[in-house]
């Protein structure tokens, strides 16, 4: 039986956020691939137990996140990538982000806890509810607020972000001039 | 796993917020930081949206878009 197009497309129609999502929790794009391919792979071998007209992105999201946990996340931390591929592939992220203020947030993001990274992620930047980030993760929505929140405190502690000039454009001269004027 | 369990977890900011905010007498200061606080939530906001846009715009590789296809053209279904 093959399988139906508009369940398909709706597969393919997810793939480029489940990429994000990805490449967030591993932090290295070629490994983030390998982690989509596999999820993919198994969502489609288990297309029966997706009921149509429910939510596939959090359907595919959870199929990656526990797939993610058991068996990728040991390999995770490694940041052999800091100025590597996953920078590379980044060619044009916008102008109000500099190069090195961008690489600094990365670098945060990729200190949380995997649990506080995963949350942060799926709510603010995946744009899921509460309610579906904590059944992609299996907890209480209560504790996905509490996660997000300890996120972002801790990615404010770790950018030193206490002072609103320093997101300004010195910043970023500053920064661009400490690392030796290239760009 | 109780939701009830997770409440005394939150962090007390928002309370404090909500304090500074009425408070008229140390305005300069305490107005400022609560303004900050929330800047720096937006530009976290902000930053973490720029990164995963970048890698979202970036579509499906096509070794992916392959694999789907082939996937879902097999006769008997996957695996």
């Amino acid at each position: 039986m093959k399988l139906d197009p508009a369940i398909r497309d709706q597969v393919l129609g997810t793939v480029p956020s489940l990429r994000a999502f990805a490449i967030s929790l591993c932090g290295n794009i070629d490994r983030a691939d390998d982690l989509v391919q596999e999820t993919l792979l198994r969502a489609l071998a288990h297309i029966d137990s997706f009921q149509p007209g429910t939510n596939m992105p959090a359907w595919l999201f959870t199929i990656l996140r526990n797939l993610f946990r058991s068996e990728y996340r040991k390999r995770r931390r490694e940041v052999e990538d800091a100025d590597g591929r996953y920078a590379e592939t980044l060619k044009s992220h916008p102008e109000q982000t500099g190069r090195v203020e961008f690489n600094e947030f990365r670098a945060a993001l990729a200190k949380l806890p995997s649990d506080q990274c995963e949350a942060l992620i799926l709510v603010g930047a995946s744009g899921f509810s509460y309610e579906d980030a904590a059944a992609i993760c299996g907890c209480a929505v209560g504790t996905i607020k509490s996660r997000v929140n300890r996120a972002r405190t801790r990615l404010a502690d770790l950018l030193a972000i206490d002072n609103v000039d320093d997101f300004g454009p010195d910043r970023a001269t500053r920064a661009v001039l400490a690392s030796g004027g290239r760009n | 796993m109780k939701t009830s369990k997770t409440v005394n977890l939150q962090p007390p900011a928002s309370n404090e917020a909500k304090a500074e905010d009425r408070d008229a007498m140390g305005r300069t200061q305490r107005k400022s930081e609560v303004r900050l606080g929330r800047e720096v939530q937006a530009r976290i906001g902000q930053q973490l949206r720029a990164l995963y846009d970048e890698v979202v715009s970036q579509g499906v590789p096509p070794h992916i878009a392959d694999l789907v296809r082939k996937l879902s053209d097999q006769d008997d279904g996957v695996a």
